[in-house]
């Protein structure tokens, strides 16, 4: 999950827009973090050291960890060691940025070490299976400190991350969160909470992105924003309501009741309520939280 | 009983939940599949069909999966109703399994635990 945040830090320091990123994130997949991108994460070798290995790859016919051995940048143990790496995300989503031109081997350096160190992240970290950090920048990107249940609403949000990449697709970035007094409802399924944690929670989209999600979540092609888009957005809501009622009912042996969802059309989502907006390559998608609602 | 001479009655207010269900019952070889969506539909439509087995969400309109269920079971003590539900906190398990529910799906259902469980079923 640290590639959608990470995504989420290019955006807001403008070094990407929002467009680049979006298509970045789609065809990160099936990108794999060359040696390059790699060494610079690793801090093995500087930017301009793997644009001079590049520079020497145009002369020789030679494999890049083999020329940077040669030129003395690396150790056969790093190449090896830097290879194993090349499955995590936020390279792959570096590397694809890097290969389309958005951001040079430096620019990428510099922003990979700024988001660690404003973090405090190391690259275990990014491999760690716990999650705990994860957590951690989740709880501190979403604020919810003059909320009673701040625990429980950062509990909600990391939940939501995960069943978004868990059933949707990982090419997403979050936007900042906002805190709105109100909003204006496009196509919305609403299902309220109560219980252990009162809330109104509501998935809200434009038409195309309200039916491009259902889509994702049915897997399966819709045209409409019709009765199956509407059950298929609503389940999906339902669904992480439900799974967040497991959690707290398990791990804090509270009781949250849900309410069957509803579906409109136009109107005002109430509030003052949470935003967590999402950029997905069709469009963004927004999720209300009003605590107390 | 064979699945072939099966009859399973789904209830889920979501039109998506039911085809989904409907389309893996199918690919099992279930005779008749018929569909309820919201808990006193589901209590109408067990009456008309008297369905081998019963698929129940939890959280529906006008009626609960947990009262449809108790309705149902005041019916026909014998009915096999499974409740396949997101929200399966331990209250909701101890509420449908004392009742009398024959088991308990989280959702979301993957097409192997439905067969199994019509496997199960069919035995």
């Amino acid at each position: 999950m640290f590639t959608q945040f990470f995504g989420n830090y290019l955006l807001n320091k403008g070094l990407v827009s929002s467009s680049q990123l979006s298509r970045a994130l789609s065809e990160q997949k099936n990108t794999r973090a060359k040696l390059g991108v790699l060494a610079i994460n690793a801090g093995y070798m500087t930017p301009e050291q793997v644009d001079k290995v590049h520079a020497e790859q145009q002369r020789v016919d030679m494999r890049m960890g083999d020329l940077a051995v040669k030129m003395g940048f690396l150790t056969g143990e790093q190449v090896d060691e830097l290879l194993s790496q090349q499955g995590l995300a936020h390279l792959a989503l570096g590397q694809t940025l890097v290969d389309s031109g958005v951001m040079t081997n430096a620019g990428f350096a510099e922003a990979l070490s700024s988001y660690k160190a404003e973090n405090s992240l190391t690259d275990v970290d990014f491999t760690d299976k716990t999650g705990n950090k994860v957590n951690e920048i989740i709880a501190n990107f979403y604020s919810f400190t003059d909320e009673p249940q701040k625990e429980l609403l950062t509990e909600y949000v990391t939940l939501l991350f995960k069943n978004l990449i868990r059933f949707i697709g990982d090419d997403f970035t979050p936007l900042s969160p906002e805190k709105i007094p109100s909003a204006r409802s496009s196509y919305t399924a609403v299902q309220r909470t109560e219980g252990a944690f009162v809330s109104s929670t509501a998935f809200d989209a434009s038409e195309n992105a309200y039916v491009s999600f259902a889509s994702r979540y049915a897997g399966e092609s819709l045209t409409d924003a019709d009765e199956m888009a509407d059950g298929a957005n609503g389940e999906f809501l339902n669904l992480h309501n439900g799974l967040f009622s497991v959690n707290v009912s398990n791990e804090h042996g509270l009781e949250i009741k849900l309410v069957p969802q509803e579906y409109r059309r136009g109107g005002i989502i109430p509030g003052p309520a949470y935003r967590i907006a999402v950029v997905f390559p069709f469009g963004t998608v927004c999720f209300y939280v009003a605590p107390g609602k | 009983m064979a699945v072939e001479e099966m009859k399973v009655l789904i209830c889920d207010d979501s039109i998506f939940v039911r085809k989904k269900l409907a389309a893996v019952l199918k690919n099992c070889g279930v005779a008749e599949i018929v569909e309820a969506g919201d808990g006193e539909q589901a209590v109408q439509m067990f009456e008309e069909c008297s369905p081998d087995l019963t698929l129940m969400d939890i959280v529906m309109p006008k009626m609960s999966g947990v009262e449809a269920l108790k309705a149902i079971l005041e019916k026909d003590p014998k009915a096999k109703v499974v409740m396949a539900s997101s929200v399966g906190t331990q209250e909701n398990l101890k509420e449908a399994i004392n009742i009398g529910a024959f088991d308990f799906l989280q959702k979301p259902i993957s097409d192997s635990q439905l067969e199994m469980l019509i496997k199960k079923l069919a035995k």
